[in-house]
């Protein structure tokens, strides 16, 4: 039997029993390829109440409930009452694939679409759903239920556990782990040592009573291979080699030796998906310092611990960033907040820079960079609102982010700015005179009109155009008579004044915008499909 | 500023603090679809221009594109400027579609790097690159142990792979197996325990094992031990099953379609007296063996490819059984642009997938994308020999398998039914399913890695 990818197989769990599959056309057999979705498929967005509803159909003589209609109709007539099943016709035989209504999720996208309808309820659930279902034996929490009572049934059941303390549910992993582990070496080299041939099982089960515990033996590594080893006398009664423990019956018969690890070292491999949870906040924001993190955030920002004057790197005539910028306004504009507005109630991050001394950690010194990468965060932490979007470029949003989590990611981004990248930047902003067609958001980006491959520009006119709503345009006036007078305006006005500018360059955004989108060739999704012919804003 | 609204309609103040009218036009528009309800379908003829959200796949995936074409186009300063915008809407500790762009990203820039157009400028940039990519992770033998579980993806192949051996070398007193793998041998213990238990006795097991460590471009997870150490830790395993076994290293490289590999085994098939079977079995390095776009050698007075060349002479060995267990992707476009793609739209899946289970900060998450990230970098950075990610997809090595003499081996029901008990111990999204003769493992339907057996034919 073939076995399906997604948990499709399993009737779905909630409703009970479902007489009948569903009689939806059989979408399960061929699923979208990655990025190649079918282009016959039809996609199919269901709102979250409805993966979520769960049996809405309901037999007014048992009671028992549904989630489909038809499915509620093959039950009646069990009662033998009257029933009545849709007839379906030819055209719905037409393949469907469903996409997640969560904007942030992977599924989102037509070209990741699911293939049927029972996995995109799971999926939802799964994955945005409250976890409901709790096993009682190790804490661990399901939203399916389903997959709580798959769990359920093989908690605890089935555990292996090596003498060095560590558990394992797995005798695949255990039998792996079992090889590499010190504790054999240990246990073999004692054998060995021991003319009387000890139990050497490759795992031997905690329940049981081990081998005289091997206190005294240093690890050692096997002794010299020979090259063709034969093997030692058998044990005179070979036990079951891996003997099943029981979770919950630790100390009290497995006289441990004591140098092994205590079983509590163990535990978190098996439970570490519950207690992690615990440490997630935390560690997340800690973590990201590591690695590929401040790897790229290293290349184009500044980094917190040096307050570069980011602004006098890209403005390149601009005197003293702090002069030209006594406060923050745009970022005020940007207010992160996407879920509910970008102009309305800033969050405590924009606020923080109004305060005169500039805080440590978020940049103080709005710069035509920052002010992007503030936009551009917006659109990596609340998926429903890009920056891209004012240019048409999403339709889908959602109220998901919480402008907490906005804020850490503000300032996370801000924190990572290290100043050596932004020197790639000036150069550019030089050479550009004209103060309002220039240089999108000084930023350097080409605006050029030749007709080459100009998206980014487009997203940088449309970026500014965030800004024109009232108030922010009287921010950026103040700004731009600050007190630096002339030095400001080359650098700074220069690319303020193109914000200002940028609805009367909103129309070459936007064609801009058709060009980048039409040009992306022939792996287009269905939703990118009708770029040409919408209209843009 | 009025401009604006012409295209779109003033939608109702979905804004209540008084920012309706003037220049909102912009943004009430983006509010609006917010209020719509759910389309019912998808796409909606009506709807306007959609790229999906910034933080959509495709989008993303554009946006790499774009910055790749600029890159080949020499174009340093748009390529600035569209990684700074794919650096702001993709943080490496974002959701897993942001960490798929963030490693794209950067292996983006590794590239600019490394391809004179942006070398100047990005050249700081390479340094923090390359540093970064000092800081593998060296696995002792037990972590590696316990990572190859975390997901199928490797345990799938030995699963597989250990019970089509198993059944292969039925009778044999003596199974030679030969490890061309990326794993260290982490496959091993379960093959042992296997033998071991077999109905008629454990065999003799000679193992030899490619040793690629020493190789440019090996691929990770690195180990921090020594092969030899490994090796007395698998005798040791062995012995403690009642198995004799035996343990060889062959330094070898897959740039040169192991040459030295191949030339011992020649030599030891000569002497061999035919009560040995002979067990070659290739988990995710064959690969790694340049293919056709990477050049071709003369042989027999045709230009082949050192990885035809190589199956070829697998075959003269005369296996009882050849495992080719690989990632079902491809991604040997000679294109930069071309692999970007194929390599996006597949490697989501172990993001995808460790995202299920291991929250954001855990080091095995860490060590498990860095692998991914790793992976990303020498499919888009490197060129030439140094790059060894030149996966193929299922039908081509398939093909390949059948031009170089090999027949297909169907794995059996038993084979299909442990691998399928071991993927339900893990998320929900794994699967299997049957494709040809092959067992391809599939992550929420899509193909990830497939097993395929083959002997001569």
């Amino acid at each position: 039997m073939e076995a399906e990818a997604t948990p499709t197989t399993a009737v779905s769990s909630s409703g009970g029993a479902a007489p009948v599959p569903p009689p939806g056309p059989p979408a399960k057999k061929k699923r979208a390829l990655p990025g190649m979705p079918d282009p016959d498929a039809e996609v199919i967005a269901l709102s979250p109440k409805t993966l979520l509803a769960t049996n809405r159909f309901v037999c007014e003589i048992c009671n028992k409930g549904f989630q489909r209609d038809q499915n509620l109709q093959l039950h009646r007539r069990g009662h033998n009452l009257p029933w009545k099943l849709r007839q379906r016709s030819g055209k719905e035989a037409r393949k469907r694939v469903y996409v997640c209504p969560e904007p942030s999720c992977v599924h989102h996208d037509p070209s990741r679409a699911l293939g049927d309808l029972t996995g995109i309820k799971k999926h939802f659930c799964r994955k945005h759903g409250e976890k409901k279902w709790k096993c009682d034996k190790c804490s661990k929490k399901y939203a399916v239920q389903s997959d709580w009572k798959a769990h359920v049934k093989t908690c605890g059941s089935r555990e292996y556990r090596c003498d060095c303390g560590t558990l394992f549910s797995r005798r695949d992993s255990f039998i792996t782990h079992r090889a590499f582990c010190d504790a054999l070496a240990e246990e073999s080299a004692k054998a060995r040592a021991e003319a009387p041939p000890a139990e050497e099982n490759g795992g031997s089960a905690a329940v049981g009573p081990p081998p005289a515990p091997p206190l005294t033996q240093a690890p050692v590594p096997a002794a010299p291979v020979p090259l063709r080893q034969q093997p030692p006398p058998p044990p005179p009664a070979p036990a079951p080699p891996h003997r099943p423990v029981q979770r919950n019956e630790p100390e009290t018969n497995t006289p441990e030796p004591v140098q092994f690890a205590p079983p509590q070292a163990a535990v978190p491999v098996l439970s570490q998906t519950s207690a992690a949870a615990a440490n997630v906040s935390a560690s997340s924001s800690s973590s990201v310092a590591g690695t590929s993190q401040s790897l790229i955030g290293g290349m184009f920002a500044p980094s917190s611990m040096a307050p570069a004057p980011q602004f006098a790197d890209l403005g390149g005539g601009v005197s003293r960033p702090e002069r030209a910028l006594p406060a923050k306004p745009p970022s005020l504009c940007l207010a992160t907040d996407a879920s509910s507005s970008i102009f309305s109630a800033p969050a405590a991050a924009d606020r923080q820079q109004f305060a005169p001394p500039p805080p440590p950690s978020p940049s103080p010194h709005m710069s035509a960079t920052a002010l992007l990468q503030k936009a551009a965060q917006m659109g990596a932490t609340s998926s429903s609102s890009s920056f891209l979007r004012c240019l048409g470029l999403d339709v889908s949003s959602s109220p998901g982010a919480s402008s907490s989590g906005q804020q850490h990611h503000h300032e996370a981004m801000q924190a990572s700015l290290p100043d050596t990248s932004m020197q790639q930047w000036p150069q550019r902003m030089e050479p550009e005179p004209s103060p309002m067609l220039s240089p999108g958001l000084g930023l350097g980006l080409p605006y050029d009109s030749s007709g080459a491959p100009v998206c980014l520009p487009d997203l940088m006119m449309g970026q500014s155009s965030l800004f024109s709503g009232k108030p922010a345009t009287l921010d950026f006036l103040g700004l731009g008579m600050s007190p630096t007078g002339a030095s400001a305006s080359r650098g700074f006005s220069a690319f303020i004044q193109p914000i200002g500018g940028a609805v009367g360059m909103a129309g070459i955004g936007a064609g801009a915008v058709e060009t980048f989108v039409a040009g992306r060739g022939p792996q287009a999704t269905p939703c990118e499909r009708n770029s040409s012919t919408s209209p843009i804003l | 500023m009025m401009q604006f609204t012409h295209t779109a309609p003033p939608p109702p103040p979905l804004h209540p603090n008084g920012h309706g009218g003037l220049g909102l036009g912009l943004f009430l528009d983006v509010g609006a679809p917010r209020a719509r309800p759910w389309p019912g379908s998808f796409p909606t003829p009506a709807s306007k221009i959609s790229l999906g959200n910034l933080n959509s796949t495709s989008c993303m995936e554009q946006l790499l594109v774009h910055c790749a074409n600029a890159i080949e186009a020499n174009d340093a300063t748009l390529t600035q400027q569209i990684l700074w915008v794919l650096n702001n809407i993709a943080p490496p500790d974002g959701d897993s579609n942001q960490r798929l762009t963030a490693a794209f990203l950067c292996a983006l820039v590794a590239r600019a790097s490394r391809t004179g157009a942006c070398k100047a400028v990005t050249a700081a940039v390479a340094a923090a690159v390359e540093s970064a990519a000092l800081h593998v992770h060296r696995f002792t033998a037990v972590e590696l142990a316990s990572f190859v579980d975390l997901t199928p993806w490797h345990r799938f192949g030995y699963t597989a792979a250990n019970a089509a051996i198993l059944e292969a070398v039925e009778g044999f007193p003596v199974v030679h197996v030969v490890e061309l793998g990326t794993t260290h041998c982490m496959q091993i213990p379960t093959l042992i325990d296997m033998l071991a238990s077999r109905a008629e006795g454990p065999p003799i097991l000679r193992l030899t094992v490619a040793d690629v460590a020493s190789t440019t471009s090996a691929p990770p997870p690195a180990l921090d031990m020594s092969y030899d150490e490994l090796g007395a830790k698998l005798v040791n395993f062995a012995r403690s099953r009642n198995m004799s076994m035996d343990f060889r290293v062959v330094p070898t490289s897959p740039g040169d379609a192991f040459t030295s590999l191949i030339d011992q085994l020649r030599v030891q098939q000569l002497v061999s007296d035919g009560t040995e079977a002979l067990v070659v079995n290739c988990h995710m390095l064959l690969h790694a063996v340049p293919d056709e776009t990477a050049g071709s050698v003369m042989s027999l007075a045709q230009p082949v490819s050192l990885r035809t060349m190589l199956l070829k002479s697998l075959r003269t060995l005369d296996p009882n059984l050849v495992v080719v267990v690989e990632e079902d992707a491809d991604f040997t476009a000679d294109d930069v642009v071309g692999r970007l793609r194929a390599a996006f739209n597949f490697l989501w899946i172990p993001y995808d997938a460790v995202d299920t289970f291991l929250p954001k900060g855990s080091e095995q998450r860490r060590w498990y994308e860095a692998e991914i990230g790793w992976k990303v970098e020498n499919v888009l950075a490197q060129e030439g020999v140094e790059r060894v990610e030149r996966q193929e997809d299922r039908a081509r090595w398939g093909q390949r398998m059948r031009s170089a003499g090999f027949r297909a081996v169907a794995f059996g029901e038993e084979a299909a039914g442990e691998v399928k008990a071991m993927l339900n111990e893990h998320a929900a999204g794994w699967g299997m399913k049957r494709e040809d003769d092959d067992l391809v493992l599939t992550w929420k339907g899509h193909n990830v890695v497939f097993a395929s057996a083959w002997a001569p034919s």
